[in-house]
């Protein structure tokens, strides 16, 4: 392994025995490296238990400055970006590295899940000012903690509609070239519609009448924003900007043609075989249920609830459940770009069949035999402010060509479990959180607004019987 | 003058500069190499460039699309033998497949004694035309759709002339409606002496004032001509107003140099001078590539020659009217100045020079062509063709033997374009007495095959009016703190000229937002743009449209 030292400003670098591996009292992160490299092919149950318990060690584990945490000459930007004349801090609250662990802040009720508003972190893009010292938003969005459970499914709906649509892109493309015409056609995907496309006899897509999705499009499921492909994207991205430990397949030399791109001592400091173990833990988390603790009134008024959201409109975008035709999670997975491990980068990816796992099999079928993924949510962006209803447009700063007021759906899964609430966490009941919804989500608020109070309450009691499994 | 570095290049170029680094950054080269596999007779391109002393010169080709789809074609000197036409039937990242299509409306003759080929849009109809340089008399070909030309030099009152014609470049003059051309000429053989100190003029063609159609009847000498084998015209110094560069050939010239000419609207060119700070440089001047390597918005050129390549860059500390060039090609490792494989270490002889990225690192690239002259015993006799690969630092790494290009041919014209739109850029050579080369881009091999490189952007820009295809337009693609410039541009290289989609490599971002400075000096707002796509930008647009290629 090689440690670094830094003496007097002077860095040195040099390669020891491994002899503090193992010990009890090791200040190193002992399941770093232990993932030798990329799993591929299909992991039996012992093999992805083994796996993701690697990945679980790496998600708790709090990275040391021996581990490579820190990234004194990068900032925390998506692309490998060198802070130029400015050192960055250790530890910056806001602008990054901002923790130690990614349990740090996904937390509640247990590692993987939510945070509160204590673990809000500050999203700017890192490029020219990504030092920032202030939660002025002019500099960066203050974002929630989002959990994690049932991200394997979130994923894997994702890339099904993803296929899907672009699949009707093509199909519309190669139809508008045979019949001389344009052609137009519904991006229908799972229930879930995002617009219309028209494809001309030359080879052009016009998207004037796009919804909801990147114009490449991409769905992508994760961030409150939508603007996350994968796991393996976002968890690439976040291990560098909380907590400088930077992953080879973006920030090695194949792409820096550097070996220590934040110039801290070590060397590729998370192999992809490191990445992959947090990708599998984070796609295994089991999905969130539906639970009242036999408590019988409550049944009840979650059973009416229910009734009630679907009829207050809020269905309309928090969709009960998606179909997934497939429950095999390949990874990496095939939608990501260079700079992200891809299934075009590998001779063969690993799958991680979420079959295998006791929790799937709690998730109903259709008549299809296709697995309903019960996430509350339709995996795609809306306008969430109006004239009147406007406060979920409290940010400046547009996020990788997503404009201000637009957020992707917020699964409600687990919402019971996962209080505060809005993006930026600031929200302490249900209730204010509804109230917030203005644009694609005023009807259904304003349904709400005009409700009973034993309406109101029942529909709450419904939302807070979405929890996560303890 | 300020020029503005990329972050990530700031510091070595200062250094470099500075001399405080060593010329060429240590370590292996760790990004992508691209395996070029050469497939030329499998995808149906047969042609051979060829003859006696006057086609020692030339072998060029021409890369555009003729009927339509977009997918770029090939027009293909042969000198002696005819020149011959290809119609692209690849499909998306398929195998390279070329069939060949008559020029049919065009007199054998004329299919003959063609040096190199050029394609601009001459007429701003929606059929793009190809310019033939010829030893003998020059012809502009129009196009009619479909992968059909008509001669159209009457129609135009172009007098193709009778000059050794070797270089051409096209530029869109202000308030003009039609192109300006440049032709470059090599020895006057008819002189006296010939071939030594008897170089011909070069010319300018300038459109006439106000006429409804193309009228080139009026022709303007640009002399003294010093045996020219390459131009351009270049906005060298980013004022908007482009200049004439020219190769120069000290083979046969006497009191010659490289000469850069100064093209004002509506007044008669003029030759930079000492005066103005321009250093004589003299050189077997072969082929020129523009880039903007350091981002700060004024072109390095590279020029090819027998020995070292010059990579000249604008002296950052000269006025902004004063083209006051250094070489920068020892310090940053692009010499390229003898065989890099193989025991025989005379010099090379370097031709068809470009830019590109080919391995979508977002580092600008450099391929050479080379090939000795026929049987010059003072240099190389096999000579590689170079793919100097751009590293982070500023430098370039020679990979051409690890990406398979290095074969012995005798290279001359080239041309770096994306034939499968895939987004990884394949390279077509034109080889004196041989088959043409093509290589298809693979991508960067591994134990198991092949993995795609980066990521990249093609972009593919519609003026308004006149020049419909923006030449003289700077496309800006910025990416984190990263700006990439290009230029649509035609012109350069040897013999060889391209229009269509414009490539950026953009490494490991998944999107760009680009800006368009289009000919007229408009800037566009900026326009978002995912990565791994083919976009179309109108002017005045503020989104892009997206293209997609024929599939298998």
């Amino acid at each position: 392994m090689r440690i670094g030292f830094i003496t007097a400003g002077l860095v040195l670098v040099c390669s020891i025995p491994a002899i503090a591996q193992d010990r009890p009292w090791q200040e190193t992160t002992s399941a770093l490296g232990r993932t030798a490299e990329q799993p591929n092919g299909v992991l039996s149950k012992e093999a992805l238990q083994a796996l993701t318990e690697i990945g679980n060690e790496l998600f708790d584990a709090r990275f040391t400055s021996l581990d490579g945490a820190g990234r004194p000459r990068a900032t925390q930007a998506i692309i490998p970006t060198k802070s130029g004349n400015r050192t960055v801090a250790g530890f910056a609250r806001t602008s990054g590295p901002d923790s130690n662990a990614c349990s740090s802040c996904h937390n509640d009720p247990v590692s993987g899940g939510a945070g509160d508003f204590v673990t809000n972190v500050f999203v700017g893009e890192g490029f020219s000012e990504f030092d920032f010292d202030s939660a002025d938003p002019q500099f960066s969005n203050e974002r929630g903690t989002n959990h994690l459970f049932g991200a394997g499914l979130i994923e894997l709906l994702a890339r099904e509609m993803t296929q899907e649509l672009q699949g009707l892109r093509a199909a519309a493309v190669r139809s508008a070239r045979e019949a001389g015409q344009d052609t137009r056609v519904a991006l229908d995907t799972k229930g879930v519609n995002f617009g219309w496309i028209t494809a001309t006899p030359d080879g052009f897509v016009l998207l004037e009448e796009l919804d909801g999705i990147d114009t490449d499009l991409v769905i992508r499921p994760f961030s409150q924003k939508g603007v996350m492909t994968s796991l393996r994207q976002f968890t690439v991205n976040a291990m560098n900007h909380h907590h400088g430990m930077q992953a080879q397949e973006r920030f090695g030399s194949r792409w820096t043609d550097e070996t220590d791109f934040d110039e801290d001592g070590y060397a590729d400091e998370m192999s992809e075989g490191d990445i992959a173990a947090l990708v599998a833990w984070q796609a295994t988390l089991p999905a969130p249920v539906r639970d009242t603790r036999d408590n019988p009134d409550w049944q009840k008024a979650a059973e009416a609830g229910e009734e009630l959201f679907g009829a207050m409109g809020c269905g309309g975008c928090h969709m009960q459940a998606l179909p997934l035709r497939s429950l095999a999670f390949a990874d990496p997975g095939p939608f990501d770009s260079a700079g992200t491990l891809n299934a075009l980068q590998v001779a063969e990816a690993a799958i991680y069949d979420l079959a295998l796992l006791d929790w799937s099999r709690s998730l109903s079928r259709n008549e299809k035999g296709e697995f309903m993924v019960p996430l509350y949510g339709d995996l795609k962006r809306h306008n969430m402010t109006d004239s009147e209803v406007d406060a979920f447009g409290n940010e400046l700063l547009s996020q990788r060509f997503v404009d201000r007021t637009i957020f992707a759906t917020t699964e409600l899964w687990g919402i019971g479990s996962t209080a505060p609430y809005g993006h930026r966490n600031d929200m302490t009941t249900l209730d204010e959180v509804i109230r917030a919804h203005g644009g694609s989500g005023r009807n259904a608020r304003d349904a709400y607004v005009a409700a009973t109070s034993d309406e109101q309450s029942q529909l709450i009691a419904f939302l807070k019987s979405l929890v996560i499994v303890q | 003058m300020t020029h503005h570095f990329p972050t990530t290049l700031l510091t070595a170029w200062t250094l470099v500069l500075a001399g405080v680094l060593p010329a060429v950054a240590v370590g292996p080269f760790a990004a992508d190499v691209p395996d070029m596999l050469e497939q030329a007779e499998a995808a149906g391109l047969e042609q051979v460039y060829d003859g006696p002393w006057e086609y020692f010169v030339g072998g060029g080709a021409a890369s555009f699309d003729c009927n339509g789809d977009r997918m770029p074609d090939l027009l293909i000197a042969g000198g002696e033998n005819p020149a011959k036409l290809f119609v692209n039937r690849s499909k998306a990242g398929g195998a390279l497949a070329f069939a060949q299509l008559d020029l049919a409306n065009l007199p054998d003759k004329d299919k003959t004694r063609v040096l190199g080929a050029y394609p601009v849009n001459i007429d701003n109809d929606a059929f793009m035309d190809v310019v033939l340089l010829r030893l003998g008399a020059n012809i502009i070909l129009k196009g009619q759709g479909e992968c059909k030309f008509e001669k159209a030099n009457d129609s135009f009152s172009f007098d193709g002339g009778k000059a050794w014609t070797t270089g051409f470049s096209a530029i869109w003059e202000p308030d003009q409606s039609f192109p300006t051309l440049a032709f470059g000429n090599y020895v006057d053989r008819s002189m006296p002496g010939s071939p030594w100190g008897t170089c011909h003029d070069n010319v300018l063609a300038r459109p006439a004032v106000n006429a409804d159609k193309p009228d080139y009847s009026n022709l303007t000498a640009l002399s003294p001509g010093f045996c020219s084998l390459s131009l351009m015209f270049t906005d060298w110094n980013n004022s908007g107003e482009p200049a004439l560069r020219i190769a120069n050939d000290r083979q046969y010239y006497r009191g010659g140099q490289e000469q850069l000419w100064q093209v004002p609207p509506g007044k008669a060119p003029r030759e930079y001078s000492t005066r103005d700070g321009w250093r004589q440089v003299v050189i077997w001047g072969m082929g020129i590539a523009e880039a903007d390597l350091n981002g700060d918005g004024m072109p390095e050129y590279a020029l090819t020659s027998m020995g070292d390549t010059k990579l000249q860059s604008l002296d950052p500390e000269a006025d902004e009217d004063q083209p006051i060039y250094r070489d920068i090609a020892f310090e940053l490792g692009a010499t390229a100045h003898r065989p890099y494989i193989g025991d025989d270490i005379k010099p090379s002889t370097g031709w068809h020079s470009q830019f590109a990225d080919v391995n979508n690192d977002a580092v600008t690239d450099l391929f050479i062509a080379k090939g000795n002259v026929e049987a010059m015993t003072d240099f190389a006799k096999d000579d590689p063709d170079n793919l100097l690969l751009g590293r982070r630092d500023g430098t370039f790494s020679e990979q051409g033997d690890a990406a398979g290009i290095a074969l012995p041919t005798k290279g001359r014209g080239a041309v770096v374009e994306d034939f499968n739109a895939d987004g990884m850029m394949d390279l077509l050579v034109v080889n004196r007495s041989q088959n043409v080369s093509l290589f298809r881009n693979l991508g960067a091999r591994t134990d198991w095959g092949h993995r795609p490189t980066g990521n990249w952007i093609k972009i593919e820009l519609q003026g308004e009016g006149a020049n419909p295809s923006a030449i003289g337009a700077k496309i800006q693609v910025k990416t984190g703190n990263l700006t990439q410039n290009r230029t649509v541009e035609i012109g350069g290289g040897h013999a060889s000229g391209q229009n269509g989609f414009v490539h950026v490599g953009l490494g490991v971002a998944e999107r760009a937002a680009i800006r368009i400075k289009w000919p007229n000096g408009d800037w566009s707002q900026s326009i978002r743009a995912f990565a791994n796509n083919h976009v179309v930008i109108r002017q005045g647009a503020t989104t892009p449209i997206y293209w997609f290629p024929p599939e298998e």
